[in-house]
C-alpha cells in the first residue's frame, strides 16, 4: 500500500468506516458549494460580471471608500491621459529612479511608458520573453527588488473589502506588486465586484472551465504588521505605500 | 516540538508574576478581542456566516478521507507533489531530504504552527541549511530561541525593549528604545537579502481547497507572498484537517477567519496558489510540494467527543477571549497550541497523563465558545477531558486523580444523597470552622478548601439552612 | 431551553430550587428569592429533600459521583409540576445544558432530565420572561455596579435584563462595569484547585470594580458573589457584593415602608 493509501485508510477507519464514502448531495445542510455543477458556477460568474457592469458607479464608489479606509491612496482619473499624469506625478513625488511595470493591457492603454520615462526614471516591463533561463529569472528578480515603484493593472477589485485582485498570468508578474516600496495599481471602473462571493464565483467558474490561473493575489492595502507591542506599522515586507488609480470610462 | 505540558503550573505562575509580560499580553484583549467584536457588529450576517462555516467544516471532517483524496489528486494534476506524513518526524525528514536533494542553501519560512510541531526551522538549521522565519513575530522569537506565544501574534509577550535587544545590533542598555516603526524597518532591511537569495520556502496553509488542489494563505506582511513567489521550491505544510471542499467556500471561511483573528475585514494579502509556476510565467516556484500531516490528529478524528476540535481554523479568537490564557500566557501550555484550543487538542495529541492541568485550568466561562467563528463547543470538551483524567479514561495511566481527590468527591456524594446528612454535614462544618471565623468570614481554612483562603476570605456556613428558615416561616404563617 | 412564549400564561405557583450553596452558605439569598416571587404574586413551594444538582463533581470530572446526586435531583423535582426557579445561572445551566452529557448513556434519564429542565428557570430569567424587567419596583439608595455571571450570560442567555431590573430601583445609581462580561475567576472547584490563576483573574475584576466607585456589586450567582466578596475583603475594601435577589428584596421592603434590612 502506498503512503497515501495507508494514510487515507486510517482516516477512513477513524471515521468508523471500512471504505471511503463519497459525500452525497443531500448531505444535510453541508453549506459547501462543492456540489454546484458547472452550469450553476457559470451562472454565478455571469451574474457577478453583469452586476459589476450594471452597478459600476456604486461599486466603484464603495471600492474607493473602502480602499481609502484600508490605507490605499485613492486617485480618480477621468481619462487615460490623466491616469498617466497621476502616475508620473507619483514617480516625481517619490523621486523614483527605477520603475517596473507589469504587462497588463490597461497600462499600454493609458500610455504610461512615456509619462514615466519623461520624469527621468528608467522603466522596465515584466514580460515573458519565451525563455525561462536561470539568468532571466535572476534578472527579473533583481529588477523587482531594486525598483523604486511597481505599477500593475488589476483583474478585478472587490468593493466589500477594498481589494485589488491580480492573476499573474502570462507575462504578468508577481514581484512587481510586492518588492518595490511603492505600488501603483490601475483599476478600470466596471471591474469592481461586489464582494468575496462574486470573486470566488468567478474563480470557481474559471476552474471548472479549465482556466484557473496559477496563482491569485488579493491586495488590500500597504503591507503591515502589529507584532511589536500591538502597534501597527506599515511596510514590513511588501510596499509601504500603495496607490489606487481608478480610471473612469476605461 | 517536545511537549512540556507537565510544567504548566510553574510556567503559569512565572508568567503571572511577570508584570511586563502581563502588560504585553493585554494587547490580545484590547487589540484582537475588541477588534473581533467591532468586525462582527459591522457584519450584518455574522451569525449566519458562523453557522455556515461550522457546517462546511463539519461536512469536510465527516468526509475527510474523501476530501484528502480529492485534494491530493488535484494538487498532482496541477503539477505539484503531495507527501502524506504520519507524524512530525516523517514530515521533517521528507522536507530535509528534499532540501538536500535540491541543493537548497537558504530556506525562508512563512508562519506555520504545523511546522512548529516538527521544530522544522531548528532542524534545518542544524542540517546546515540557513532557515529564517520571515513573519516578524516568528523572526523575533527565532532570534530569542523561543516558541510562539499565540497563534497569530507569536511575539505578543515581548516588550519593545526586548525586541530591540534582539533586532537592533547597536542597541545597548540605557539607550533610547527605538519605536515600533524603527524596529520594523530594521527587520525589513535584515530580511530583504534573505528573501532575494532564498531557494526554498516553507509556508503553512490557511485553507486547502480540495476541488481545485489550491492553497490559500492569509497574511498582512507580505512574507507569504514572497514565499510563494521568490524561491524555486515551495513547500506548504498543513494539518490534515485544514481542507475545505470548494473554491466558493473561501468567501465564507476567509470572512470568519480574518475578522475573528484580528478584526480586519480582510488581511492585507490573500494568496491562492494553484500549483507551481506555469510554463508561460517567468516568476514563481518551479516546484510545489504539499506535506499533509497527521501527527495525532487521527486520535481527535476517531474520538466522537473530541472530533469537533478539528473544525478549528486557527484564528486565535479563543485565546484572546480566555481569561486564563491572558494570565498564564502561551508558553505555559507546553506545546504548539496555546489557549482553549490547545487545552483540548494537546492532551489528545500528546498525552492526557502529562497534560491534565490544561483542561483543568479553566473557569468554564464559555468565552471561547462565544468567540469561535465555527462555534466549537470547547467547554464541553474541557469537561470531557476532566472526566477522563478523573475516572473515565479506559487507559489507567491517564486516570491521574489523587486518592484524596477521589475521597473528597466520594464524601461529597455521600453527603448530598440525603437531606438529613446534608444538614448535619453543614452543621458539623460550621461547628468546626466557627472558631476560625471573624464576623462570619474565614481567613484560614482546612483542606480541601484551603486554596481559597490563601487569597480570599471564605464565608462561614450559615446558622440554619434555607430549609429550616423556610420551615420557620411556614410555621409562623400558620400561627 | 424553556420556552419564553410571547404571551406566556403568568404562573402563580413555582417550586424553588435553592442550590446547595444558597441552602447552606447563603440562605438569605433563598429567602430573598421567595420574597421577590411572593411580591409578584407567586406562591413558592420548597421541596425539603433537595440538596444539589451535582455540578461540582461533574465539573471536576467525577461523573460517577455526580450521577447519583443528579438522579436524586431529578427524582425529587419531577414529582412536582409547573415552573422551577433557581437563583443561580450555573445550576440552571447544569440541569438544562449539561445533564444531557452526564446522562448520555441513559436515554430514559435524558428524557426525565429534559422534562425537569424544560420548566426550570433562573430567577432573573423567570422574572423578565413572565413579568417583565419593570415588574419589580423598589427603592434603595446606593451606588452599585453589575457583574455578568458567565453561565447566566452564555449558557442561559440572560444579558442586559438584570441591569434593566436594577434600573427600576428608585435611588439606585448604576455605574456600568468595564469588562462586565469577563469572568471573575470562580469556576467552582477551579477556584480552590488553581487559586493562583483564579485570583489573578479576580484581581483584574476587582480593579475594574474599584474604578467604578460603586459601593455595591450585584451579581446573580452565589459562587461569583463569594469569589468577589472574599477578594474585596482580603484587599481591605468596604465594597459589598450582593446577590440580585437580595437587592431586589431589600428594595421592595423599602418601597413598602418596611425599612431597609441588610
Amino acid at each position: 500500500m502506498t503512503d497515501r493509501a495507508k494514510f487515507i485508510a486510517s482516516v477512513t477507519s477513524s471515521l468508523g468506516r471500512s471504505e471511503v464514502l463519497s459525500p452525497s448531495e443531500e448531505a444535510a445542510d453541508a453549506s459547501t458549494a462543492v456540489f454546484e455543477n458547472a452550469d450553476t458556477a457559470k451562472a454565478n460568474a455571469d451574474r457577478a460580471m453583469s452586476d459589476a457592469s450594471e452597478r459600476s458607479d456604486t461599486l466603484t464608489a464603495q471600492m474607493a471608500a473602502m480602499a481609502a479606509t484600508n490605507g490605499w491612496k485613492v486617485h480618480r482619473a477621468g481619462n487615460p491621459e490623466d491616469a498617466a499624469d497621476l502616475i508620473a506625478s507619483i514617480c516625481e513625488q517619490k523621486g523614483a529612479k527605477s520603475v517596473l511595470r507589469s504587462n497588463h493591457d490597461v497600462l499600454s492603454q493609458i500610455g504610461v511608458d512615456s509619462a514615466v520615462t519623461n520624469t527621468g526614471a528608467t522603466l522596465g516591463v515584466t514580460e515573458h520573453d519565451g525563455e525561462n533561463s536561470e539568468a532571466n529569472i535572476q534578472d527579473a528578480k533583481s529588477a523587482a527588488f531594486t525598483a523604486d515603484i511597481g505599477i500593475t493593472g488589476v483583474d478585478y477589485a472587490i468593493a466589500e473589502t477594498g481589494t485589488v485582485v491580480l492573476h499573474p498570468r502570462s507575462g504578468l508578474s508577481r514581484l512587481v506588486s510586492l518588492a518595490p516600496p511603492t505600488h501603483i495599481a490601475v483599476l478600470r471602473s466596471g471591474e469592481v465586484l461586489d464582494s468575496l462571493d462574486e470573486l470566488f464565483a468567478m474563480e470557481r467558474n474559471d476552474y471548472l472551465s479549465g482556466d484557473l490561473a496559477g496563482s491569485m493575489n488579493l491586495i488590500s492595502g500597504p503591507s503591515k504588521t502589529a507584532d511589536i507591542e500591538g502597534t501597527t506599522v506599515t511596510g514590513i515586507h511588501g510596499p509601504l505605500e500603495v496607490h489606487l488609480i481608478i480610471l473612469e470610462n476605461g | 516540538m517536545k511537549p512540556q505540558t507537565i510544567n504548566f503550573r510553574s510556567k503559569a505562575s512565572q508568567t503571572m508574576g511577570d508584570e511586563e509580560v502581563q502588560q504585553a499580553i493585554e494587547h490580545v484583549y484590547t487589540g484582537f478581542f475588541k477588534g473581533r467584536l467591532v468586525a462582527a457588529a459591522d457584519t450584518p450576517d455574522w451569525e449566519e456566516l458562523r453557522t455556515k462555516g461550522k457546517a462546511i467544516k463539519d461536512h469536510t471532517i465527516a468526509h475527510l478521507d474523501y476530501y484528502l483524496g480529492l485534494l491530493a489528486d488535484n494538487v498532482e494534476k496541477n503539477g505539484g507533489s503531495v507527501f502524506f506524513a504520519e507524524d512530525a518526524e516523517e514530515a521533517r525528514k521528507h522536507i530535509i531530504d528534499l532540501a538536500h536533494a535540491r541543493n537548497i542553501k537558504t530556506v525562508i519560512k512563512s508562519k506555520s504552527m504545523v511546522s512548529e510541531e516538527m521544530a522544522l526551522a531548528e532542524s534545518l538549521n542544524d542540517e546546515g541549511i540557513e532557515t529564517v522565519e520571515t513573519d516578524l513575530g516568528e523572526y523575533i522569537i527565532q532570534l530569542a530561541n523561543e516558541t510562539p506565544y499565540h497563534l497569530i501574534a507569536p511575539a505578543v509577550h515581548k516588550s519593545r525593549k526586548e525586541v530591540a535587544e534582539l533586532l537592533d545590533d547597536d542597541f545597548k542598555e540605557g539607550d533610547r528604545v527605538p519605536d515600533a516603526t524603527e524596529l520594523t524597518m530594521m527587520a525589513r532591511e535584515k530580511l530583504r537579502g534573505v528573501f532575494e537569495r532564498a531557494d526554498m520556502s516553507v509556508t503553512g496553509v490557511n485553507f486547502a481547497v480540495a476541488e481545485s488542489g489550491s492553497i490559500a494563505l492569509v497574511t498582512n506582511e507580505g512574507n507569504g507572498r514572497m514565499s510563494t513567489t521568490v524561491p524555486r521550491v515551495h513547500v506548504a505544510v498543513m494539518g490534515m484537517e485544514k481542507i475545505i471542499p470548494s473554491i466558493q467556500d473561501l468567501s465564507t471561511m476567509l470572512r470568519i477567519l480574518i475578522r475573528s483573528a484580528t478584526g480586519q475585514r480582510i488581511s492585507t494579502y490573500v494568496t491562492m496558489v494553484n500549483g507551481a509556476r506555469k510554463p508561460d510565467e517567468e516568476e514563481g516556484p518551479e516546484e510545489f510540494h504539499l506535506v499533509i500531516m497527521n501527527n495525532g490528529r487521527q486520535k481527535l478524528l476517531a474520538d466522537p467527543q473530541m472530533r469537533e476540535s478539528l473544525n478549528c481554523i486557527r484564528c486565535g479568537a479563543c485565546l484572546n477571549a480566555c481569561p486564563v490564557y491572558r494570565k498564564v500566557g502561551g508558553h505555559a501550555y507546553g506545546w504548539v497550541y496555546p489557549g482553549p484550543i490547545g487545552a483540548i487538542v494537546t492532551p489528545v495529541m500528546t498525552g492526557l497523563k502529562d497534560a491534565s492541568n490544561l483542561p483543568a485550568a479553566s473557569s468554564l466561562c464559555g468565552a471561547c465558545h462565544d468567540a469561535c467563528p465555527v462555534k466549537i463547543n470547547i467547554p464541553r470538551m474541557l469537561l470531557e477531558l476532566r472526566y477522563r483524567s478523573a475516572e473515565g479514561s479506559t487507559d489507567s495511566a491517564e486516570r491521574t486523580s489523587s486518592a484524596s481527590e477521589r475521597f473528597v468527591w466520594k464524601s461529597w456524594r455521600i453527603g448530598m444523597m440525603g437531606r438529613k446528612r446534608f444538614d448535619y454535614g453543614a452543621k458539623l462544618a460550621r461547628l468546626i470552622l466557627r472558631p476560625l471565623a471573624r464576623n462570619g468570614w474565614l481567613r484560614k481554612s482546612p483542606p480541601p478548601i484551603s486554596g481559597w483562603t490563601s487569597t480570599r476570605d471564605f464565608p462561614l456556613i450559615a446558622a440554619g439552612s434555607l430549609r429550616s428558615r423556610l420551615a420557620k416561616r411556614r410555621k409562623k404563617a400558620k400561627s | 431551553m424553556p420556552e419564553n412564549p410571547s404571551n406566556p400564561t403568568i404562573p402563580d405557583r413555582v417550586t424553588l430550587f435553592a442550590s446547595c450553596m444558597v441552602d447552606q452558605l447563603a440562605p438569605a439569598v433563598g429567602e430573598s428569592t421567595v420574597d421577590v416571587l411572593e411580591h409578584l404574586g407567586v406562591t413558592v413551594d420548597f421541596l425539603d429533600d433537595q440538596t444539589c444538582c451535582g455540578q461540582p463533581a461533574f465539573n471536576s470530572g467525577f461523573r460517577s459521583e455526580a450521577f447519583p446526586v443528579a438522579t436524586r435531583f431529578i427524582e425529587i423535582f419531577e414529582k412536582v409540576e409547573g415552573p422551577i426557579v433557581v437563583p443561580s445561572g450555573s445550576c440552571a445551566a447544569m440541569v438544562r445544558n449539561f445533564y444531557g452529557d452526564l446522562f448520555r448513556d441513559d436515554e430514559r434519564m435524558i428524557g426525565r432530565a429534559r422534562n425537569v429542565g424544560d420548566r426550570l428557570y433562573e430567577l432573573t430569567e423567570f422574572i423578565s420572561s413572565f413579568f417583565g424587567t419593570d415588574a419589580v419596583v423598589g427603592q434603595l439608595s446606593d451606588d452599585a455596579t453589575y457583574h455578568k455571571c458567565c453561565h447566566l450570560l452564555r449558557e442561559i442567555g440572560i444579558d442586559e435584563q438584570p441591569i434593566e431590573m436594577l434600573s427600576n430601583i428608585d435611588g439606585l445609581n448604576l455605574t456600568p462595569l468595564e469588562r462586565d462580561d469577563v469572568c471573575c475567576g470562580f469556576g467552582g472547584a477551579f477556584s480552590v484547585k488553581m487559586p493562583d490563576i483564579s485570583s489573578a483573574i479576580l484581581d483584574e475584576k476587582l480593579d475594574y470594580i474599584e474604578s467604578t466607585g460603586a459601593k455595591t456589586v450585584v451579581a446573580a450567582d452565589t459562587g461569583c458573589v463569594y469569589q468577589m466578596q472574599g477578594g474585596l475583603r482580603r484587599r481591605g475594601s468596604d465594597v459589598q457584593v450582593v446577590h440580585i435577589a437580595e437587592i431586589l428584596a431589600m428594595s421592595i421592603r423599602n418601597a413598602s415602608g418596611a425599612g431597609a434590612k441588610r
